[in-house]
Order: C-alpha cells, then sequence, then structure tokens
C-alpha cells in the first residue's frame, strides 16, 4: 500500500514540475522580448509512449530501452516562427496566452493534488 | 534552477525596460543641449544620443556550463550590455545668435530625434507591462503551491 506515491500523486507532482519549468521558460522569453538574436525557448512534455517502450528484459543485466528518468519535460528553441528585424522571434501574443493557460493549468494540479490529501485525511480520521 | 527563477527573470526584464525608459527620457531631456561633453581641446560637443543594449545572459559562465552537462536550466533572463553612442551626425541649424554657434553662423545640436525616442518609450513600456504580468503570474502560482496539503 503506497498511500504517497501513487501513480497519480506521482503524476501530479510530475505535471506540477513541468509547470513551474513552463512558466520560467515564459518569464525568461518574456523578459527577452527586445534582445537582439534571442530566440525564444519552450517546455515540451516528453511523449508519454516514449516511457512506455520497455524492452522486455530475461536477465537483469540487460539495458531497458528507456531510462526510467524523473523529469519528462525539458526546454527546447521554438521553431517556425516569425522573425523580428532583429533576430528576436518572441511572439508575445502567444507567450501571454501560455501564461496564462499555465496559471490555470497549475492551479488546476494544486486543486487535484489538494482534493487527494483531503482524501486521505478522511479516511486517517476515520471518516470522522 | 532556484525556487524563485521566474520571479528573477521578470525583475531582470524589469530593470532592463525601466533602464530604457531612463535613458529615452534623458535623450529627450537633452533635445537642445548643445554643451554635452567638454573636449580635449576646450570645446562643446553637443549630447550625444544614448542606445541601450541588451543581451540575453547566454554567453556567461554558467549557461555554457548548464549547456555543456545538458540540464534544463539554459535560461539567464536579460542583462543590458552596453549603453551605445549613436553616431550619426549632429543636426547643423543656422543661428547666428546662438553662443555656441560657430563661425560660420551654425549651431550643432544633438542627433536625438524625439519621434524615435517617443516609439522607443512606448515599446518599453509595453515590455514593462508584459514582465508584469508575467512577474504577477508567477506569484500566484508560488502561492498557490503554498495551498498544497492545507
Amino acid at each position: 500500500m503506497n498511500l504517497f506515491s501513487s501513480p497519480v500523486m506521482k503524476n501530479l507532482e510530475m505535471a506540477l514540475d513541468g509547470s513551474a519549468l513552463k512558466q520560467k521558460t515564459i518569464s525568461n522569453n518574456l523578459a527577452n522580448v527586445d534582445t537582439p538574436g534571442y530566440k525564444a525557448k519552450e517546455t515540451v512534455f516528453k511523449q508519454e509512449f516514449e516511457r512506455s517502450l520497455n524492452a522486455y528484459r530475461t536477465n537483469q543485466q540487460h539495458f531497458a530501452f528507456s531510462t526510467d528518468r524523473p523529469s519528462s519535460f525539458y526546454v527546447k528553441e521554438q521553431g517556425g516562427t516569425t522573425m523580428n528585424h532583429n533576430g528576436n522571434n518572441v511572439d508575445v501574443d502567444k507567450e501571454m496566452a501560455e501564461l496564462a493557460k499555465n496559471q490555470l493549468y497549475y492551479q488546476t494540479l494544486v486543486q487535484r493534488i489538494n482534493g487527494k490529501f483531503n482524501s486521505i485525511k478522511m479516511v486517517v480520521k476515520g471518516g470522522r | 534552477m532556484g525556487m524563485f527563477d521566474a520571479l528573477n527573470f521578470s525583475a531582470s526584464g524589469l530593470t532592463a525596460q525601466r533602464l530604457r525608459m531612463d535613458v529615452a527620457s534623458s535623450n529627450m531631456a537633452n533635445v537642445d543641449s548643445t554643451r554635452g561633453r567638454l573636449l580635449e581641446n576646450g570645446e562643446w560637443e553637443p549630447y550625444r544620443r544614448k542606445m541601450v543594449v541588451l543581451g540575453s545572459g547566454e554567453s556567461s559562465f554558467k549557461s555554457m556550463f548548464n549547456k555543456a552537462v545538458n540540464q534544463n536550466g539554459n535560461l539567464n533572463g536579460v542583462k543590458v550590455s552596453e549603453i551605445k553612442n549613436d553616431e550619426t551626425p549632429f543636426k547643423s541649424v543656422y543661428q547666428p545668435d546662438h553662443p555656441d554657434a560657430g563661425e560660420d553662423g551654425f549651431v550643432q545640436l544633438p542627433n536625438v530625434d524625439p519621434l524615435k525616442e517617443m516609439v522607443d518609450l512606448m515599446s518599453a513600456t509595453r515590455s514593462y507591462e508584459a514582465n508584469v504580468t508575467a512577474l504577477n503570474a508567477a506569484k500566484g502560482m508560488y502561492l498557490k503551491a503554498l495551498e498544497i496539503g492545507r
């Protein structure tokens, strides 16, 4: 019985981390909105299938295909966006939209993780 | 990556944009300053327009190191690289009664263009607002995180 390390909790934690990193990326892009030559960055969540690609191992010493990394998101440069005359490709409207989305997403995650904790609390108190 | 990085990045943006605004204001204030800098021969040179050069700080050691070890940490906010002088020629106006007029009656005036300064000012204001919004969003998220487990 794993009370605090259930898959749901782990996923929520990971998503919170990713959302926080996304917030940092957006802040950084907006700070560099007037920097010549700056290329906008974005946080991407790795596809879930990548982790499910597990090799069938007949021996413990065999390597697994996927390295089970704790984080499944990374920062990369945005591609294919329009470029300014000074080589800067930060799209303020896009960043603002991402900002609003990410904020709501984060709040949703916090709410969900709180709901999870409340359920546990309920059980601990014996339903009282 | 530290805990309040998002706030720090936005703060660096705010500082940079405010500096841009300060410099634009200084340029505007000196639009008629014929005595901006004392030359070595004792003559005065008109005020030269100043420009702020921004850099992303990606060339810093910390940034290079993070890149090398492939961390999710190649974010550095913004920094002011330098304040540059605009080397375009001064405006020349015929005004023989001016105390700084030359032998030919022409006065050298600063190479400040109010139009350019206004555009810079607007751009700085808007960028400043964007950074304030990002800062408030990050603050809201950090506050929300404190509610976990309440």
